[in-house]
């Protein structure tokens, strides 16, 4: 009997994401031995032109990380969609655009001005740009276009599954294959985790009051958090209440507040705005003086709110195409 | 820029704007009036969707502060337009651009005045300008058109 043919491919993804797949351990040791792995750049010795041989939906399972921000990105993203049957975002960047979306902030011609003439630490006199193609001794020598701004994948192809975090935990990961090789799989469009806000099972929540109010805002690393006590009781920003369960509580075990890595809780399409919305109810104040005291000390809100899904948020959609959000189910 | 006519989302409170009028009469002379019961019910989901819906600016009418029926609903969408504010700011979007105002109006015949004053602060601000690139997903590559 052939094995079903698998392949994890890195897009714009900092590596995290392939390191998290290593980070199964032995069960690795049975997943290849229980699927054929075709493609694999971080770990294995396999080209894109034996993938582009293979028969449309030859692979069964394609784990995709990392986000789109440049034409090679996009074109194996578009080359693995029509290989595979399934194709499963895989972590934060994939599945929302991830930290690297934050750099839609800036224009792509800002992002060149710095890295290749404003740094203080670049040499360019000549201001020397990377071109997608030039001409070198009479030879055309081509290099990826960057495009104007970061996607996610599913802003380019169709996904199947979404596993979202940064990265997705071990056990987790072990729960998705093992779905896709014995054919449990929920309906498409699904994300592989809980529906739950993390709120819901954070140890933490047994600390808070019945009614919430803070009158100022602190950053974490201004203060000494109590390791018990609910962040937002603390005035600390904390956006477990707006982001899906099922990362392991790995930021609160080390004292630290979500930052939303696991995405909006389930058919929420905006986790920030959500926040929005909960941190409004606990800011303790009624005149326009006092509340815009207090949100003088939310430094940075789009950092804040979207720190790993900016490229997913409705004002980055601001009268782009219509998607059909398919994370919906 | 004469061309430019803004696009405004008006949400009201049905307690203290307009109930003693047809729904249909001021609908009639207010484009995309959305009448909610109560402005606590507005998340701020609603309000960054009529953004992205393309909206160029929002007007929130809540109850006036003390009055709400729900205790403090319009304290609430207070804070959240406080937020959202800051969020646009953020972004590159004025802050003017999403107004609230707490006060009463059975008649609701300020309404139209209300939201034609807004409109035209937002014609003298011109089409919002955020620094975030609104543009479409990439085209398809060639490969995926079918070549190769």
């Amino acid at each position: 009997m052939t094995k079903p043919k698998v392949a994890i491919c890195w897009l714009g993804g900092c590596g995290g994401c392939d390191e998290a797949v290593v980070d199964i351990n032995e069960v690795l040791l049975r997943v290849a031995a229980a699927v054929d792995l075709v493609l694999w750049p971080v770990a294995l010795d396999y080209k894109y032109e034996s993938v582009k041989a293979m028969k449309k939906d030859e692979i069964v399972l394609s784990v995709v990380n990392g986000h789109v921000r440049n034409s090679e990105q996009q074109e194996i993203a578009e080359l693995l969609r029509e290989k595979s049957q399934l194709v499963l975002a895989f972590g934060a960047c994939a599945c929302l655009g991830g930290t690297p979306g934050l750099a839609n902030l800036a224009t792509k011609q800002d992002i060149f001005d710095w890295v290749y003439r404003d740094a203080p630490t670049v040499v360019n006199p000549n201001g020397h740009y990377p071109q997608a193609v030039s001409r070198v001794n009479g030879k055309e020598l081509t290099l990826p276009e960057l495009h104007g701004r970061v996607y996610a994948l599913d802003d380019v192809i169709d996904v199947d599954y979404y596993l979202p975090g940064c990265p997705p935990p071990a056990y987790s990961i072990m729960y998705a294959l093992s779905a896709v090789l014995e054919n449990k799989l929920p309906p498409k469009g699904s994300t592989l985790a809980p529906h739950r806000a993390l709120c819901d099972s954070c140890k933490r929540n047994q600390s808070k009051p019945d009614r919430m109010s803070i009158r100022e805002i602190k950053r974490i690393h201004e203060v000494e958090a109590d390791p018990d006590a609910c962040f937002l009781t603390q005035g600390i920003i904390c956006l477990g209440p707006a982001t899906r369960d099922g990362c392991g509580e790995a930021c609160m075990n080390i004292n630290m507040p979500c930052r939303g890595c696991f995405g909006p809780v389930e058919g929420v399409e905006d986790g920030g705005a959500k926040f929005i919305s909960t941190m409004a109810s606990i800011l303790d104040a009624e005149s326009n003086e006092e509340v815009a005291g207090i949100i003088d000390q939310f430094i940075d809100p789009v950092g804040y709110l979207y720190r790993f899904s900016l490229p997913a948020a409705m004002l980055q959609k601001r009268r782009a195409r219509n998607r059909v959000d398919t994370k919906e189910v | 820029m004469s061309e430019y006519k803004p696009k405004l989302v008006c949400f009201s409170c049905k307690f203290s704007w307009g109930y003693l009028t047809d729904e249909e009469t001021i609908s009639s002379t207010t484009e995309n009036w959305v009448p909610v019961i109560c402005t606590g019910k507005i998340d701020a989901t609603h309000m960054l969707d009529a953004f992205r819906s393309g909206a160029d600016g929002v007007l929130i009418l809540g109850c006036p502060e003390g009055d709400c029926h729900y205790q403090d609903g319009n304290y609430e969408a207070k804070k959240r337009v406080h937020l959202i504010r800051r969020l646009l700011e953020s972004v590159g979007i004025e802050g003017e651009r999403i107004r609230i105002e707490l006060s009463l109006d059975p008649e609701g015949t300020r309404i139209p005045d209300l939201v034609e004053e807004m409109r035209n602060e937002l014609a003298r601000l011109g089409p919002p300008k955020s620094i975030l690139a609104a543009e479409e997903a990439p085209q398809e590559t060639a490969r995926a058109r079918g070549g190769k």
